[in-house]
């Protein structure tokens, strides 16, 4: 085992400073007067793929920022092949090999494919774009990662899966020498995740030094070689992953003894009328689906990524235009028609959409303000904003949902990505809606934050509330699912009850490799 | 909201962050680049109010002639028009839709029509045609930016030839001249100490905007929009109605801006409002509303307004022409949107 000493400055162990090409030295960031990283230091070798966990907010986001030149320390140092690397540059770390893949997808969705790899090292010859070179360079990337897209394809017109791995395409097109992933498989289903990671390995067996976050704990035993925990921002501990078992980390994680396999699944209530009906849906990848929810159910939605789950959720509850179909929410003892998303939410729906910053949530705008806005209703009073309803509502969402800190009037953008969500899911939870409609909803939170939301789903379907849920997450999709239909080319191929599913099936399924009579 | 509600519920994490900012200012920790956020973001948010005061008392120190009463009093006299119109374009730029270009045509059609449609007789008749062509201003550039989706630069570009030209085609050109006598006239002159009566308009006006904004659901809701639209539109927000709201409000304050100008001018021709466009813009980014939308305050408009006019009068007191006040209004509106560029980028965003 391989502790560094926090309290120090620098890293007191030379062998393995040595050898590494990529070292944090003490790295303190401050936000306002708040703590984000403490004193940190971590090494990483050439050809090792380093793990780094932590609970929502613990800084590995802040920390990788760091070593990308993004943010510059309040302390400490950056050092590459043992030079230290100027602060808060982030072109001095890219030319010193350093790559990051950011957890917030970054790119430009007007741009090509081709465009968007390159972006920030386009390659012109006096002043006008070489387009040759352009998709050269590009394409090489894509093929190092070997992922086939179409390189003219604007990035819009893409999943979101799919824009993981132009990100990572981007970041291998910079040839780096230590390659940082900040969850990158948060939304892909095990088939994506698999090649990923595989992908990942075969990277590292050339020498790339590589830092691997991620809240999925199996994931980081079946590839890291050492692990980094970080906790409040300090470090807890770096181990080999063979001195270590998942329940360790998750201690280590968390501080505390926290159940790992609380998975049973709920026994599901007497489902009760139907509540959200949706029949001949078609749109844009979604090629004729019925489906209905009844009060009390959670109906979940599996498939390979492009099977069209995002795109179906969507055209039912109004968000996107569907060409054909007709969708009903039958609550409160009336049944209504559903042609847009206003009247869905007017007649009890929440929609807790796949993307979270462009969709979810007004990054600019406090925590209170983001959770009062489909509540404004009940919170104002003949036009008046009523603040002190809205500022005890939104702290005892926060409380709910478990937000860290429980700073409402903080704006949305500084909190880490993980409570982000929690911001998203706390806005919808204080409608009491009739219709829940989830798109990976516990994309990006940590374990113990994501049995909490687990219950509260539950917790949701136990009171009535119909729940249609898409998850790339297999685990959570059949622990929560009451029934499961099972998505591909836009199409339900095949549905099973909770008794019957099981991940087996449902991948072979979701790939084509088995059919089930429907 | 921010401020408002800050009196209300004490919570341990408000003792928390306010424990926090006193950390940031007084740390031991001397950080340039931390340095170089605070003040980027103090420049942002409050930094106007230091600004203007500076600049008050440089042109009191050391320009002739700023200091007496008739030179304030005219200050006033010129900001108030430029001023009404900055603070209903506030709306348009919270809503991230950039500007509202379409004020030039509003204010000279406001002025037109006050004067020359009442013909000191009819004045209701005036003002109420003025208002209806601030509707239908405000419906078409907010259904054109709201429901189409158009980029309002663009649109409120065409309204404003098309406004124009409307108005040049009316009057033929031609300048209207006030009676010398009547309650234009009056409304014109008058003066409470240094205060023209236009000015006070001016302050009513901001006031009942900047309760419109931080109390009301509308504000609120004209903020989310700015801050992310798309966010928005899916929790159940008529958007398109938040738009309309915007350039309706923009509108207004054009037309009131145009009678106050007509009644201190006591001219009205169409080209008499030519600048206001930008002028109204400087004020507003100076006075910290950012140009990405979703945050910014009717009161430091207000600030951003006395900044503008002291900063335009010092030049002309110092016998620079038209050409370098246009200079500086330009210098003044990039230095601003830099300001607020970096202070975001500084911030992480
Ligand atoms: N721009 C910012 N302004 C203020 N505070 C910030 C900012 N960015 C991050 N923080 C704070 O720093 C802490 C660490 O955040 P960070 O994003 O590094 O966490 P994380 O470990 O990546 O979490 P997650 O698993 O949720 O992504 C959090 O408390 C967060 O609220
Ligand atoms: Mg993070």
């Amino acid at each position: 085992m391989d502790v560094v000493d926090e309290s120090d400055a620098l890293p007191e162990d030379p062998s393995r400073t040595g050898d590494a090409i990529i070292e944090a030295r003490g790295i303190v960031k401050r936000f306002g007067g708040a703590v984000a990283v403490d004193s940190v230091s971590m090494a990483v070798p050439p050809g090792e793929i380093h793990g780094l966990v932590g609970e929502n907010g613990a800084g590995k986001s802040t920390l990788m920022r760091v070593l990308a030149g993004i943010l510059s320390p309040d302390r400490g140092a950056v050092v590459v092949d043992g030079e230290e690397l100027k602060a808060g540059d982030t072109r001095a770390a890219l030319e010193a090999g350093i790559a990051l893949v950011h957890q917030e997808l970054s790119l430009v969705e007007e741009m090509t494919v081709a465009e968007n790899i390159l972006l920030g090292s386009t390659p012109t010859r006096a002043g006008l774009i070489k387009t040759g070179e352009l998709k050269r360079i590009a394409a090489e990337a894509l093929d190092e990662i070997g992922v086939s897209v179409d390189l003219d394809e604007p990035i819009g017109r893409l999943s979101v899966a799919l824009r993981q791995f132009v990100e990572i395409a981007r970041a291998v097109a910079r040839k780096p020498r230590v390659l940082i992933l900040d969850e990158p498989t948060a939304t892909l289903t095990p088939t994506e995740t698999d090649y990923l990671l595989d992908m990942l390995q075969r990277l590292s067996r050339r020498g790339l030094a590589i830092i691997y976050i991620s809240h999925r704990i199996p994931e980081i035993f079946r590839i890291c070689d050492r692990v980094t925990v970080l906790r409040d921002g300090r470090h807890v501990d770096t181990a080999a992953i063979s001195d270590t078992r998942p329940q360790d980390l998750v201690d280590q994680m968390v501080g505390r003894q926290l159940a790992l396999d609380l998975q049973t699944h709920r026994v599901p209530a007497e489902p009760g009328a139907v509540v959200l009906q949706a029949r001949g849906i078609r749109a844009p990848g979604v090629d004729g689906v019925d489906l209905e929810v009844r009060a009390g159910e959670i109906v979940g939605l599996g498939g390979l990524v492009g099977a069209g789950r995002t795109e179906l959720v969507r055209a039912i509850i109004g968000a996107d235009l569907r060409s054909a179909g007709e969708v009903t929410v039958a609550a409160g003892g009336r049944t209504r028609r559903v042609a847009g998303i206003r009247a869905a939410v007017a007649g009890g729906l929440a929609y807790v959409p796949e993307e979270r910053r462009t969709d979810g949530l007004a990054l600019t705008m406090t925590v209170a303000e983001n959770v009062a806005l489909p509540n404004r209703g009940r919170l104002s009073r003949s036009g008046v904003l009523l603040f002190r309803k809205i500022a005890d509502f939104a702290l005892g969402l926060a409380r709910t949902v478990g937000l860290r800190p429980p700073e409402i009037r903080r704006e949305v953008g500084d909190f880490s990505g993980g409570n982000q969500q929690k911001v998203v899911l706390a806005k919808w939870l204080g409608r009491r809606p009739d219709v829940v409609v989830l798109d990976e909803p516990t994309r990006g939170v940590d374990v113990g934050a994501k049995v909490e939301i687990h219950r509260l789903v539950k917790d949701l379907a136990d009171g009535g509330a119909a729940v249609l849920m898409v998850s790339s997450d297999l685990p959570e999709l059949l622990e929560l699912s009451d029934v499961i239909h099972i998505l591909r080319d836009g199409r339900i191929v095949g549905t099973l009850t909770a008794e019957e599913a099981d991940e087996k099936l449902v991948m072979s399924l979701a790939s084509g490799e088995a059919t089930v009579a429907a | 909201m921010t401020s408002e509600a800050s009196g209300e519920a004490t919570t341990t994490s408000e003792a928390a962050a306010r424990t926090a900012d006193l950390g940031d200012r007084g740390g031991a920790d001397p950080d340039i680049k931390r340095r170089k956020l605070h003040v980027l973001e103090q420049m942002a948010n409050r930094g106007i109010f230091f600004f203007t005061a500076a600049l008050v008392l440089i042109a009191a120190l050391f320009i002739d002639g700023f200091a007496s009463l008739e030179n304030i009093t005219d200050v006033f006299h010129r900001a108030a028009p430029i001023g009404i119109v900055a603070v209903g374009m506030t709306f348009v730029v919270i809503s991230a839709n950039y500007l509202d270009l379409s004020v030039v045509a509003q204010v000279a059609t406001a002025a037109v029509v006050l004067i020359g449609v009442s013909n000191n007789s009819n004045i209701p008749m005036a003002i109420g045609l003025a208002l209806l062509i601030a509707l239908a201003y405000g419906i078409v550039n907010g259904v054109a930016v709201g429901v189409f989706k158009a980029n309002a630069v663009i649109v409120t570009l065409s309204t404003t030839f098309i406004g124009l030209g409307l108005l040049r085609w009316a009057s033929g050109g031609s300048i209207y001249f006030g009676p010398s006598d009547g309650p234009i006239r009056s409304f014109g002159t008058t003066e409470i100490g240094p205060f023209p009566l236009s000015m006070i308009v001016l302050v009513v006006i901001a006031i009942g905007l900047h309760f419109l904004l931080n109390r009301t659901t509308f504000g609120f809701l004209l903020k989310s929009y700015g801050s992310n639209r798309n966010a928005t539109r899916l929790a159940g927000v008529n958007t398109a109605l938040v738009v309309v709201g915007a350039f309706l409000i923009s509108a207004l304050g054009s037309t009131i801006g145009g009678f106050v100008l007509a009644a201190f001018s006591n001219t009205a021709v169409s080209a008499m409002s030519s600048g206001f466009d930008f002028e109204a813009l400087a004020a507003i980014i100076v006075g910290g509303t950012s140009v990405f939308g979703g945050k910014g305050s009717v009161l430091r408009t207000l600030l951003g307004v006395v900044f503008v006019s002291v900063l335009t009068n010092i030049m002309v007191l110092s016998g620079l022409g038209f050409g370098y006040q246009q200079m500086a209004i330009g210098a003044l509106i990039a230095a601003a949107v830099s300001v607020d560029a970096l202070a975001r980028r500084a911030a992480g965003k």
